[in-house]
């Protein structure tokens, strides 16, 4: 609108000063949810970043498949239920690892996660360095790009700690960590090897941690009914199992949430106190004929395009401040969040601007004739 | 008949308990092409009966007729539009719009409107021609002198091409001269334009634009006898 625009361009400092507030706010709330993402990826990643409609896993495991182990062969009964479309085994087995050649214990240890699937296996991780596992004695693992900005390498040899076992890195993939440590994909068939075992444990080569269910509307109630000791956890059921995630996940939409209602009051007594001191100018506006509905109009969209504009800038900083962020730090900006988050600033700054419109509605035209002040 | 009429209009402004009688029983009639002043001392009820004939301001008994329709009952939408499509204000001084430019302040009217055409823009340009504003069309209010900034606002009460023209006291923030040449202008634009008009004023020098005075005291209204021969 004309009206607003003009403004906007004829009185820019006074303008620049709110929308540097609202570039701030955005800014801060971009790069808040970012680091937020970041954490909880940091912690979920190899399940969040994974495609599935739930994991069958041992009763009583709470949905965490570091406390499941269950018998692999139910695998095929599984793929037989209502709306399965595909399934994989996998295990998981918290351990840490070192620098072959480095057991002097200088070196130092990474604590990391092992996951063993089946090759070719819809969880399989995607490649952003190297390759993927191929047929060969050696134990061939990918590993999350987190264990680069430690220092390995591809082509290096790892050593597993306790067992003495050699793991060599083939490629590297991203955003897969579990429990805050880096993960460690390598095919089932040698994970089962390395698992450190017992030998009167007769049945450990067919016991994996869950079995991963991919597909449409699933409906395992029969299956369950038959078989004991297992349970169903939905992908987001498996995620919140995660231990810790759930109150580090509150943590931080606490504090965005508490951020956008501050500063829901903070634009709005700004837009407030515009609009007293406009008070004057709406009356001129009502003297000659202007309605309410045409200087509400005006100022809504001056408040949307200002905001608009601000919260533009703030992606633009934030996407700067990403490049300046170390590698270390955990980011995690997608871009749907950043829509949403947009969305939210812009419709929280139109809201907050319209304790301002029931103040324009009780403007008496009469304070253009000079005589109401 | 266009023009405007008000009937038997009292308005009593209510004060804790006592109650002031700002106008008392008072009627006018002005027709298309009368240009009339309102005089009388500060506190008569000038501002109070420019303010009910411009359709701000209810009044507590009588009835204001604009081009033949009773307006006395109007809401205060129906009074928003009586404003923008039938009446032209001119107000005091500074109450230009300060970020529009002089051509802007014309045209904002006609947006309230509605739309802008081409035509709009050639007859607001005629009109600061005709006021003696040409070459200024760019210029923003705080770079206007005060005589220039009057003569904006005579324009934009002719932007709408209303009926009826009221002015509230055009020339109270002008020296001698600018303040002749503003009324002048206002006096020619009424003639060659066919607007009824109603200036309030306390510059008894102005009078002589004007083919009728009333007088106003202690809120009864009545017409100056001098000026009768007009
Ligand atoms: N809103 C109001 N509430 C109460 N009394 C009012 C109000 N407006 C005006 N009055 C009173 O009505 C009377 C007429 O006021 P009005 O403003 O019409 O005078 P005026 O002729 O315009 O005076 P001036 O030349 O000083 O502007 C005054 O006694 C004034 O005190
Ligand atoms: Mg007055």
């Amino acid at each position: 609108m004309g009206l607003a625009l003009k403004e906007l361009l004829y009185s820019k400092g006074r303008f620049i000063m709110i929308g540097l507030i609202i570039v701030l706010i955005s800014w801060l709330v971009f790069i808040l949810s970012g680091l937020g993402t970041g954490l909880s990826t940091l912690s979920t990643g190899v399940l969040s970043e994974a495609e599935y409609s739930g994991i069958v896993l041992e009763e009583g495991s709470e949905f965490s498949l570091s406390k499941s182990s269950v018998n692999r062969s139910l695998t095929e009964k599984v793929s037989e239920q209502e709306g399965v479309t595909d399934t994989t085994p996998m295990s998981i087995f918290r351990n840490s690892v070192r620098k072959e050649g480095a057991e002097d214990a200088e070196d130092k240890i990474t604590d990391i996660v092992l996951i063993g699937l089946e090759p070719d296996s819809f969880m399989e991780p995607n490649i952003i360095k190297g390759e993927a596992w191929s047929n060969s004695d050696e134990n061939q693992v990918i590993a999350d790009e987190s264990l680069e900005n430690d220092g390995y390498k591809i082509g290096d040899t790892v050593v597993l700690d306790n067992t003495d076992k050699e793991l060599t890195i083939v490629g590297f993939t991203e955003n897969k960590t579990l429990y805050h440590q880096s993960a460690l994909y390598l095919p089932m068939e040698n994970f089962q090897n390395l698992r450190p075992s017992s030998p009167d444990d007769a049945d450990v080569e067919e016991t994996v941690s869950g079995i991963v269910v991919q597909g449409t509307d699933v409906n395992l109630e029969t299956f369950l009914e038959d078989e004991e000791n297992v349970e169903y956890g939905t992908k987001e059921e498996t995620i919140e199992g995660i231990p810790g995630y759930v109150a580090e996940n509150a943590t931080i939409m606490l504090m965005l949430w508490f951020l956008m209602i501050i500063s829901a009051f903070i634009l709005g007594v700004f837009f407030y106190v515009l609009t007293n001191q406009k008070t004057n100018q709406f009356g001129v506006l009502k003297a000659i004929g202007g309605s309410n509905g045409f200087i509400i109009r005006s100022v809504i969209s001056q408040v949307f395009i200002l905001s608009l504009v601000s919260i533009l800038v703030g992606i633009g900083l934030t996407y700067l401040t990403v490049l300046a962020l170390p590698e270390s730090m955990p980011f995690y900006l997608e871009s749907n969040m950043v829509i949403i988050y947009s969305l939210v600033l812009l419709a929280i700054s139109v809201l907050s601007s319209l304790f301002s419109v029931a103040k324009i509605t009780k403007i008496d035209p009469l304070t253009a004739l000079g005589r109401a002040e | 008949m266009s023009g405007i009429e008000l009937k038997n209009v009292t308005k009593r402004y209510k004060e804790n308990k006592f109650e002031i009688t700002a106008l008392e029983n008072v009627s006018v009639q002005v027709k298309a092409g009368e240009f009339v002043a309102i005089v009388g001392p500060s506190g008569s009820g000038k501002s109070t009966f420019l303010s009910i004939a411009g359709a701000l301001l209810k009044p507590t008994e009588g009835s204001i007729m604009i081009n033949n329709q009773n307006i006395t009952d109007f809401d205060e939408k129906q009074l928003s539009s009586v404003r923008l499509n039938q009446i032209g204000f001119i107000l005091q001084t500074a109450n230009l719009i300060p970020y529009l430019t002089v051509l802007d302040q014309l045209l904002i009217v006609k947006k309230m409107q509605g739309t802008v055409t081409k035509e709009d823009k050639a007859f607001a340009l005629e009109l600061l021609k005709d006021l003696g504003l040409e070459n200024k069309e760019k210029k923003y209010p705080n770079e206007c002198s005060g005589g220039e900034r009057q003569r904006v606002a005579i324009a934009r009460s002719f932007m709408n091409d209303p009926d009826i023209i009221l002015a509230d006291e055009p020339t109270s923030s002008l020296d001698t001269d600018r303040g002749h040449e503003v009324v002048q202008q206002m006096a020619e634009q009424v003639k060659t334009r066919n607007k009824a008009a109603i200036m309030v004023t306390h510059d008894e020098r102005m009078l002589s634009y004007c083919d009728r005075v009333y007088r106003i005291v202690d809120g009864k209204l009545s017409e100056e006898v001098r000026t009768q021969e007009v």
